[in-house]
């Protein structure tokens, strides 16, 4: 069980050693606990392997991502989580479509994203950001505190200094997202209509 | 009444162990087989069941192991406290570190094995214990395995179930098979059983009145009841025939041998007193014949005197006779007194004797010094006598005489005999020479009265022998007999040197 000390330094030219990390992560993903606690991983690992996972989780309606051949997490603003999460995801798949990564530099950039990583920059314009957003089948996620309030699906939370999140229902079923009750389990809240009985 | 079964039991006692032994044999099988059937159906259930479970929890923990959330983890696993059988379980990361886990009653947690291969689940069975492991997977790739701890707590409750039915049926065939050998002993085995206690009355005591009883249910033991009635009147009845037979047959016996007591007595007594009184008148005629003589001496013509002689040869004859038919008479009336005898010295003077009427002849003796036996001694002379007369008398036409006496042991029996060189006879005429009055030699050639080997034969036979003679014509002849009056006889070997001329 030694994991190497990771950081969020630029990731090593070489393919194989992202795909390590991805296969660290993916493979000993229950270990982060473990590997948090010793400080092994910082945040932005977990939050970059738990972005990957949500993949796993989330049903999209019809038309998206069926109709493309890729599965894309894009990542809207500037923040630390995009070169793990490039390390991560290289030759990886969810739903049997490839994973490809992107960076948004605007909201409207977003067609073809299944998953839209705010980043802690676009704070400011967080509202803005997810107004445009709104209606589309794109699952938001972000570290940005309020964001469920505002209108963001999945939020990061650091709770006993584990990486945790919490979910607002509404917000994905408005835009027809179903979340496996599954990923609401593991969630440390779910805000949700009252009528709809999530977890 | 447990020990040895087999060995010295009613019918009914045996017929109700065998099948005791039987049912018993084939409900063990049945339990046995029956048994293990279901515990191994039992467990493979169990341990399906117990697969499905740890699928259940594999699929339902990926989230939870994912999202690094052991508390999501324990929840899901803590589930498994609804089935009584699981004792623990665990989940396990793929380098096999513990991430959540449950138990029991503070039982040992699973260990993680290594599931083979490409297995997805694989299960192990320990007696009543059963581990299964079951990868937890996504996206194709594993990210850990569960494990599920189980005590198969139904296996023994179902033997114990078993044994309890098994038990039960026992006990019910255990009574059945009593209540078959009741029955069976009062149907067929009590019948049977006094069957042949009558059967060993009757061959005990004899009594062939006895007869069976038996009920009227079963045909063969009716049958064979019936026979055995049938043969016991059978037996009963020729019984009855021979005992009256044998009755009879003694009363005959017994009216013929008075009846012929009777008119021996009167035979003898009417001979005897014939011979008696018949001696008398022949003695005066003697008297007189001699009185003639010699009156008449040198008077008379010629064949007056030839006259006077065959009339007192006649007159000797008949009193020959008669001393035959009085000894004859004798011998079979006269009481046996036994007493040691010497044989051989009773010859020689009866010889001494007759060589003394006719010193004329020329006769060489031969006999054994000693032949001792226990015989009537009067008798005996009689035998002796006859015997040794008849030898004088059929060798007076030998220049060379010769007579033996002597004896020889013959196996047990002493053998006296009387050889004699004389005219011999016919043998195939030898069963005529014992019968009375049967004369196989003229009178004009030997004179003799044919009653003597008559007398002997009945002398000889009232001591309990035999008499018998060897002989040729002109060659000689030889009696020989046996006592059998105990005790036995002293006799010299046969060897010449004992036998000395006479």
């Amino acid at each position: 069980m030694e994991h190497l000390p990771h950081t969020r330094n630029p990731r090593g030219s070489a393919g194989s050693c992202s795909r390590a990390l991805g296969v660290l992560l993916l493979a000993s993903a229950s270990v982060t606990g473990w590997a948090q606690a010793a400080g092994a991983l910082g945040p932005a690992d977990i939050e970059a392997a738990y972005l990957y996972n949500f993949g796993k989780f989330v049903r999209f309606p019809a038309g998206a991502p069926q109709d493309t051949p890729t599965f894309a997490i894009c990542i809207l603003g500037e923040d630390g989580i995009g070169t793990p999460l490039d390390g991560l995801v290289a030759n990886e798949s969810i739903q049997g479509h490839k994973i490809v990564t992107r960076k948004l530099t605007a909201p409207a950039e977003v067609a073809n994203c299944q998953i839209v990583y705010i980043g802690q920059s676009e704070e400011p314009r967080i509202e803005r950001d997810l107004t445009a957003l709104a209606g589309k089948p794109v699952l938001t996620v972000s570290s940005v505190s309020g964001f469920l309030e505002r209108g963001g699906m999945i939020q990061f939370i650091l709770q006993n200094k584990r990486v945790r999140f919490a979910v607002n229902l509404t917000a994905a079923e408005r835009t027809h997202l179903e979340l496996s009750s599954e990923l609401l389990k593991v969630a440390v809240r779910v805000d949700a209509k009252p009528a709809l009985e999530a977890k | 009444m447990m020990n040895s079964p087999f060995s010295r039991r009613s019918i009914a006692a045996r017929l109700t162990w065998m099948n005791l032994l039987v049912s018993g044999i084939g409900l063990f099988l049945a339990y046995f087989s029956f048994l293990a059937y279901d515990l191994f159906v039992y467990r493979q259930a169990s341990v399906e069941s117990l697969s499905g479970l740890a699928k259940i929890v594999a699929t339902n923990s990926v989230s939870a192991v994912l999202f690094d959330d052991d508390t999501s983890a324990r929840n899901t696993l803590s589930g498994l406290s609804g089935s009584n059988d699981v004792i623990s379980a665990a989940i396990y990361t793929t380098s096999g570190v513990p991430f959540a886990q449950y138990t029991r009653d503070g039982s040992s947690l699973p260990a993680p094995r290594k599931l083979t291969g490409s297995n997805r689940q694989q299960s192990w069975v320990y007696g009543r214990d059963v581990e299964t492991g079951s990868r937890i997977e996504s996206e194709g790739k594993v990210i850990g395995t569960v494990y599920i701890q189980a005590r198969l707590h139904g296996l023994r409750k179902e033997a114990i179930q078993y044994a309890t039915i098994a038990a039960v049926i026992l006990l019910v065939c255990l009574a059945v098979a009593l209540l078959a050998g009741i029955i069976f002993r009062r149907l067929l085995a009590e019948p049977i059983v006094s069957l042949a206690q009558t059967a060993r009355e009757v061959s005990r005591s004899k009594d062939y009145a006895l007869r069976f009883s038996a009920g009227q249910e079963y045909d063969e033991l009716q049958l064979l009841t019936e026979a055995f009635n049938e043969m016991l009147g059978a037996i009963q009845e020729r019984d009855g025939a021979l005992e009256q037979a044998k009755a009879g047959l003694e009363r005959r016996v017994e009216e013929r041998t008075a009846q012929l007591q009777a008119a021996n007595l009167e035979m003898e007594a009417f001979s005897y007193t014939v011979a008696h009184d018949l001696r008398s008148p022949l003695q005066a005629m003697s008297n007189v014949c001699y009185l003639f003589g010699v009156m008449d001496q040198g008077q008379s013509s010629p064949q007056k005197v030839t006259m006077l002689a065959q009339l007192t040869s006649t007159v000797a004859t008949m009193s020959d006779m008669i001393d035959d038919l009085l000894d004859l008479s004798r011998s079979s009336t006269a009481e046996l007194h036994l007493s040691r005898l010497n044989l051989g010295s009773m010859a020689a003077s009866i010889l001494d004797g007759l060589a003394k009427v006719s010193p004329e002849r020329q006769v060489e003796t031969i006999i054994a010094s000693e032949c001792a036996v226990d015989a009537d001694s009067g008798l005996m002379h009689i035998v002796l006598q006859n015997l040794l007369r008849n030898a004088w008398k059929f060798t007076g036409r030998r220049a060379m005489a010769r007579i033996e006496f002597g004896c020889l042991q013959r196996g047990d029996d002493t053998v006296i005999f009387v050889r004699d060189n004389g005219a011999g006879f016919d043998p195939r005429l030898a069963d005529r020479l014992f019968k009375p009055f049967q004369r196989l030699h003229g009178a004009s050639e030997f004179p003799g009265t044919g009653i003597g080997l008559a007398t002997v034969r009945r002398i000889v036979g009232r001591h309990g022998g035999r008499v018998w003679a060897d002989g040729e014509v002109d060659k000689g002849a030889t009696f020989y007999f046996t006592l059998h009056a105990e005790p036995g006889v002293h006799v010299p070997s046969l060897d010449a040197g004992s036998e000395e001329p006479h």
